[in-house]
């Protein structure tokens, strides 16, 4: 075989199996890289909040923790929707406490989970929907410890925000772009299963191929193009 | 089919090249393990301590800052419980939980840190301050305590000078991951964005180089380039015709 010809059927054939692919991946490329990647963090769905200071007169004293939470493992004083709270790690898990009374808040209740988002949404859209999750999280918290508060608010996108009623921070935000944003993510590493695994066999033997596509594709360019003879003057 | 054709051709003889790289970065990021990337194998969890805290009380913690508190950490830190203070004007610190004593994270007590974290057994090669922004600690909070260990991987740990905490830890892994990641983004200076009119311009027309090839896949089998594979069933189908039974 000629080797013109040899490059045009090698390219054929990779391009026939990888062809499709490679749409994938501009495509979803292109959307990553046309939507900024702060958008598609949410950033802008949070209301910027910078901490306040804190009246420590009155405030429950650290060393009272261990009576609180036996086995402590750490624990942080801040301010929690205008309130001074107590967020602590000890043997029995994550827990919320007053830092004024001493009272234990978490397991927080539906009407907190509202108040807390609410107060955190940089928009003006109310909650339309509040579920606490126990045993089955969605694909889009999938890496995060249950349980959580999902707090979905009305607005563009369909925000949605989740909230740990165990220690009250707000853990995750997504809305659709974030959403369409994994969706595409899944189809760019190939990972149709836990979208995570960038170094799975499948995308491993893809890019190698699209790797060859692309240089019998150049190889190819080598014989495309021709001079153009100007017809002589007569 | 012609114009599909042109437009293919002259796309790849101008952008051809960015999306060869895209694919040889693309490939080399698939096979390097992401969890050595992520230095994730270099690093122990954190050890909690046997005994617990008998923390100074809050009135001992503020009276040495110079501005209001507005968050305040209680953890363990390697031997002792640790004070962690953020006040209002955004300094970070360290006050030794007992005593209320404030302490700095000098270069000695970030080797000690680091070294507790470390998963490996190898010594320690340096220990350097980094204030700026390099390719390893671009995305850290700095300055940090670049703590380097003579393995074969050049693992290094990161320990931030405000907290104590072990930042992350870098290996060859991740530096030829970063090197595939800037040919990635189109980004070669900072190494960082993904969303700057280079490469969305780019993206745009590789897209359609992709799009208009497989379009022309279409046209581009003939009953010829198949025949290999469609010989032995026209063979069969060829015989039952002239001897139908």
């Amino acid at each position: 075989m000629r080797l013109p010809a040899l490059a045009r059927t090698t390219h054929k054939w990779l391009a026939l199996i990888i062809a499709i692919q490679a749409v994938f991946w501009t495509v979803s490329g292109l959307y990553m890289a046309a939507i900024h990647i702060d958008i598609i963090h949410g950033d802008r769905l949070v209301r910027p909040a910078p901490a306040p200071p804190l009246a420590i007169a009155g405030l429950l004293e650290p060393a009272h923790l261990a009576h609180l939470a036996p086995g402590l493992r750490s624990a942080q004083l801040e301010t929690q929707v205008g309130r001074p709270v107590y967020v602590v790690d000890a043997e029995g898990g994550k827990a919320l406490f007053d830092a004024r009374t001493g009272e234990k808040l978490s397991p927080l209740g539906e009407a907190a989970a509202r108040a807390r988002a609410q107060a955190l949404f940089a928009e003006t859209g109310r909650v339309v929907s509040a579920e606490l999750l126990t045993t089955s999280r969605p694909t889009e918290i999938q890496s995060r410890p249950l349980p959580l508060w999902r707090v979905e608010f009305e607005g563009a996108w369909r925000p949605t925000f989740y909230i740990s009623p165990l220690t009250g921070e707000l853990v995750a935000r997504r809305h659709d772009l974030w959403r369409a944003y994994d969706f595409l993510w899944m189809f760019h590493i190939m990972d149709y299963e836990a979208r995570s695994d960038v170094n799975n066999p499948l995308i491993r033997v893809a890019t190698w191929m699209a790797f060859a596509a692309s240089l019998t594709g150049a190889w190819l360019l080598l014989y495309s193009f021709r001079r153009r003879r100007r017809p002589k003057a007569a | 089919m012609f114009l599909i054709r042109t437009l293919h051709k002259w796309f790849g003889l101008v952008l051809g090249l960015q999306l060869l790289i895209w694919a040889l970065s693309g490939a080399v990021m698939a096979l390097v393990d992401h969890q050595k990337v992520a230095g994730e194998h270099a690093v122990l969890p954190v050890a909690q301590l046997t005994y617990g805290p008998s923390p100074a009380p809050l009135a001992v913690v503020q009276a040495p800052l110079g501005a209001p508190l507005v968050k305040l950490e209680l953890k363990p830190l390697f031997d002792r419980w640790a004070y962690q203070v953020t006040t209002a004007d955004g300094a970070v610190r360290l006050l030794d939980a007992d005593t209320g004593r404030p302490f700095a994270v000098d270069a000695a007590l970030a080797r000690t840190l680091a070294t507790a974290r470390y998963a490996g057994a190898a010594p320690v090669e340096s220990v350097k301050l980094v204030e700026g922004s390099t390719y390893e600690t671009r995305k850290m909070a700095r300055p940090v305590w670049r703590v380097a260990y003579a393995d074969g991987e050049h693992t290094a740990l990161f320990v931030s000078r405000a907290t104590g905490e072990v930042l992350g830890a870098k290996t060859d892994a991740s530096r030829l991951w970063d090197i595939a990641w800037m040919f990635h983004i189109m980004d070669y200076t900072a190494r960082e964005s993904f969303n700057h009119p280079l490469i969305v311009t780019v993206a745009c027309g590789v897209a359609w180089l992709a799009l208009s090839g497989l379009i022309l896949l279409f046209g581009s089998f003939r009953r010829a380039d198949v025949a290999w594979l469609i010989a032995p069933f026209e063979r069969r189908a060829a015989r039952r015709v002239q001897d139908p039974r």
